[in-house]
């Protein structure tokens, strides 16, 4: 048993607005250029629906992923070396523009511009690719809130899939949002299928990026990733892919779209895994059995074999306290309310999601039932307006069984704290019809509904031992030369850039942070008077004054 | 407040735009279009006009001007997804692009407020001058406890008429116009 640590992600789908906050404020950090106009590393997903880009769910047309041989081993979908050599020119299955969307700007110049005229002006949609005039005809999220249903929704390659016909009808409406980001895999393709070896993923923390420096070009990572999460920068000529923020991560910060997640539905921690059972686990035959058997690699950080192996490996000793306060692993495999997104990929996704839990579809209510009553909510989870079968096409490979208990949980869940918050005595025998005790049920929702920021974000900071292969945030940005090092290159004016090593900004941090003026508040010497209020003297304002003689007493009036 | 019975929000039926105004009634497909009821819900991601300029958001959502229909609305007046489609009351004339979704009932469109009239509006057919944003096809509609004044938040200020949901209850005349637009 090899133990190995991973930054993981859980989000919460019942708490998903669709605001795309997590999507705007990724790309204004880190795809606010040229080259990179069309790429959102975090993109938000209205369900039922075709996704970003088109119907990449489809690995019959996309060919990503993972798949099993005729002899029961592991292999790319989309071909092994010879394939790849064959096709290292022109790769056949790569999407193209339109199925991402063409990115557009607008002609703002005009509006400032334009001479007197009889109408007003207004700024025409221009391409970003080819600078024309153009119309729009997709977006990254065209297909928001269900619009363009009768043209789009059908496309959906879940849908194709799910016995039951859902119909497009205004009373059978459903949809929630699916807000994607990397999986940062444990056995990614991304990383598997690049002919250079340009795509790693990092020993000590999990995360997979793309090495600038080695990357080729050559963009067989655009199709073996089944999410379709690596993208080609077409001026630079490199594949570009979330990073987990890890320059953020590494100093113990969330990483851009959930510190910035308006639902606050995500979770960040450190799930501790056995790299040596990884190949095992994505080669199970069965696709229903994948979630169980990813489930199994994930370890139990409160295990002492875990952690006297953990230690072994060479996992800080801090980071192994983290990782038993981690977040997800309650939710993976304490609650187990959490679900892995298309396991039947191979891919050992390590961005899980804890379903939508939708209302009861009306038939309960019009009987008069009150439709979150224990008994009726249990029974009507196969009738909930979000098909079971849609949900598990998504998160368990088609099988119904775990989705199903995970929203009875979460139903449970509902009920029991219901009676908690009428002044009711809690029933605890609704926590035991799924399993769970009343503690442990009532933890589940504190971290679901409550959670504090660092209840959620349970994120060590990086060791400064390891700081050789970290020495990225402590030098340059790995894209800076590109662009001709121009400064340019993150927007307009964005000024040069000052590289802030580890120790620094925890200093800085703690500084800004403090309850005293003066830090370190054993130096007189040194004094922020940045929160300071004007009244009265900070302690160090002024040197230290001589003891003189005692002051006369002053009576009381 | 109370004399008129709006102390709590009340359900007051839509109005008969065809018995007071002399509008098609609801559902009437002509020449000239179906007439659908006209709504103007607040967007999803900005109070008013805020973020409609804003690039990240146009190309998260439609980049420009839409209006929502249903499927049978579209259907009625051949109208597919992404159409061109020109909305006229009595009030004014909108261009918008048309989303086409189940989501929506039969009968009623929404319009979001605000979208911004400076982002791909072009030039109507109807009048020949630009179309207008949401407000175009909506008019003030004075009623009694507009006219209540001087108690705090009810008295008069800019729009204080404006926003009221009575304005909101218009029909119009919705077609497919033609495809080729200028600006």
């Amino acid at each position: 048993m090899r133990v190995m640590a991973q930054m993981a992600m859980v989000m919460n789908l019942d708490k998903c607005i669709g605001c795309h906050t997590c999507s705007v404020t990724c790309k204004q950090a880190w795809t606010n250029r040229t080259g990179t106009e069309y790429v959102w590393f975090n993109n938000v997903e209205t369900r039922p629906g075709q996704g970003y880009p088109r119907r990449y769910e489809d690995q019959e047309q996309w060919k990503g992923g993972w798949t099993l041989n005729k002899r029961g081993r592991l292999s790319l979908k989309a071909g092994g070396r010879w394939r790849k050599l064959a096709t290292i020119f022109s790769n056949p299955k790569l999407p193209s523009i339109t199925d991402y969307y063409e990115p557009w700007t607008y002609d703002y110049a005009t509006l400032t511009d334009a001479p007197a005229q009889e109408h007003t002006p207004v700024a025409r949609p221009k391409s970003l690719i080819s600078g024309r005039d153009m119309k729009i005809e997709w977006s990254s999220n065209w297909d928001d809130n269900l619009g363009g249903s009768a043209a789009t929704e059908k496309h959906d390659p879940m849908l194709a899939k799910i016995a039951e016909k859902v119909r497009f009808e205004f009373e059978q409406t459903f949809m929630f949002y699916l807000p994607r980001i990397c999986e940062h895999c444990l056995n990614p393709s991304c990383a598997a299928s690049c002919p250079s070896g340009a795509i790693y993923k990092r020993a000590e923390d999990g995360i997979v990026l793309v090495d600038q420096d080695r990357c080729r070009g050559w963009r067989m990572c655009v199709s073996g990733c089944p999410y379709k999460k690596v993208y080609f920068n077409h001026k630079t000529g490199k594949a570009e892919k979330c990073t987990f923020c890890f320059p953020r991560v590494e100093v113990g910060l969330p990483t851009v779209c959930a510190e910035t997640c308006v639902g606050r539905l995500r979770y960040i921690g450190l799930i501790l895994y056995d790299a040596d059972r990884v190949l095992e686990a994505a080669s199970t035959p069965d696709e229903h059995d994948l979630y169980e058997a990813q489930r199994s690699l994930l370890l139990d950080p409160h295990d002492p074999e875990v952690v006297r192996a953990a230690e072994r490996d060479g996992i800080p000793r801090d980071w192994i306290d983290a990782a038993q306060r981690s977040p997800i692993h309650a939710l993976i495999n304490t609650y187990r309310v959490a679900l892995p997104l298309h396991p039947e990929y191979r891919t050992m996704p390590m961005v899980w999601y804890i379903p939508p839990l939708s209302p009861v579809i009306d038939v309960v209510r019009e009987t008069g039932e009150d439709a979150e009553d224990t008994g009726n909510l249990f029974a009507a989870i196969d009738a909930l307006r979000i098909p079971v079968e849609y949900l598990a096409e998504l998160f368990t490979a088609g099988d119904t069984v775990p989705v199903d208990g995970v929203l009875k949980k979460l139903a449970a869940m509902r009920s029991y704290m219901r009676d908690i918050n009428l002044g009711r005595d809690p029933d605890a025998s609704i926590p035991a019809a799924v399993g769970m005790s009343e503690e442990d049920m009532y933890d589940m929702y504190r971290l679901l509904a409550i959670a504090k920021y660092d209840e959620r974000y349970v994120i060590p900071p990086a060791h400064a031992e390891q700081a050789h292969s970290l020495e990225e945030i402590a030098t340059e940005c790995a894209v800076s030369e590109y662009g001709g090092g121009n400064p340019e290159i993150f927007g307009e004016g964005s000024g040069t850039l000052t590289p802030i090593a580890v120790e620094n900004f925890q200093m800085l941090k703690d500084r800004q942070t403090s309850d005293t003026l003066a830090g370190p508040s054993d130096k007189a010497s040194r004094v922020n008077l940045l929160n300071w209020d004007g009244k009265g003297a900070p302690s160090g304002l002024f040197p230290p004054r001589p003891p003189g003689p005692p002051a006369e007493e002053v009576e009381d009036r | 407040m109370s004399e008129l019975g709006e102390g709590l929000p009340v359900y007051r039926p839509p109005l008969n735009m065809g018995a007071l105004f002399a509008e098609p009634d609801v559902g009437d497909v002509g020449e000239l279009g179906v007439t659908v009821r006209y709504l103007t819900p607040h967007n999803k991601w900005s109070i008013h006009s805020e973020y409609q300029d804003n690039l990240f958001m146009l190309s998260l959502s439609r980049g420009g001007q839409t209006i929502w229909m249903s499927d049978q609305d579209a259907a009625k007046v051949g109208v597919a997804d992404n159409d061109w489609v020109e909305a006229v009351n009595r009030n004014g004339v909108v261009v918008a692009r048309a989303i086409v979704s189940h989501r929506m009932p039969e009968g009623t469109v929404y319009m979001h407020h605000a979208q911004d009239r400076l982002i791909d509006v072009p030039i109507a057919e109807t009048s020949g001058k630009r179309g207008g944003i949401h407000n175009s096809l909506t008019r003030i509609l004075v009623k009694p406890s507009h006219l209540i004044g001087g108690y705090a938040q009810l008295s008069f200020a800019f729009n204080y008429l404006g926003p009221t949901g009575n304005q909101r209850d218009e029909v119009t005349v919705i077609r497919r116009r033609s495809q080729d637009v200028e600006y």
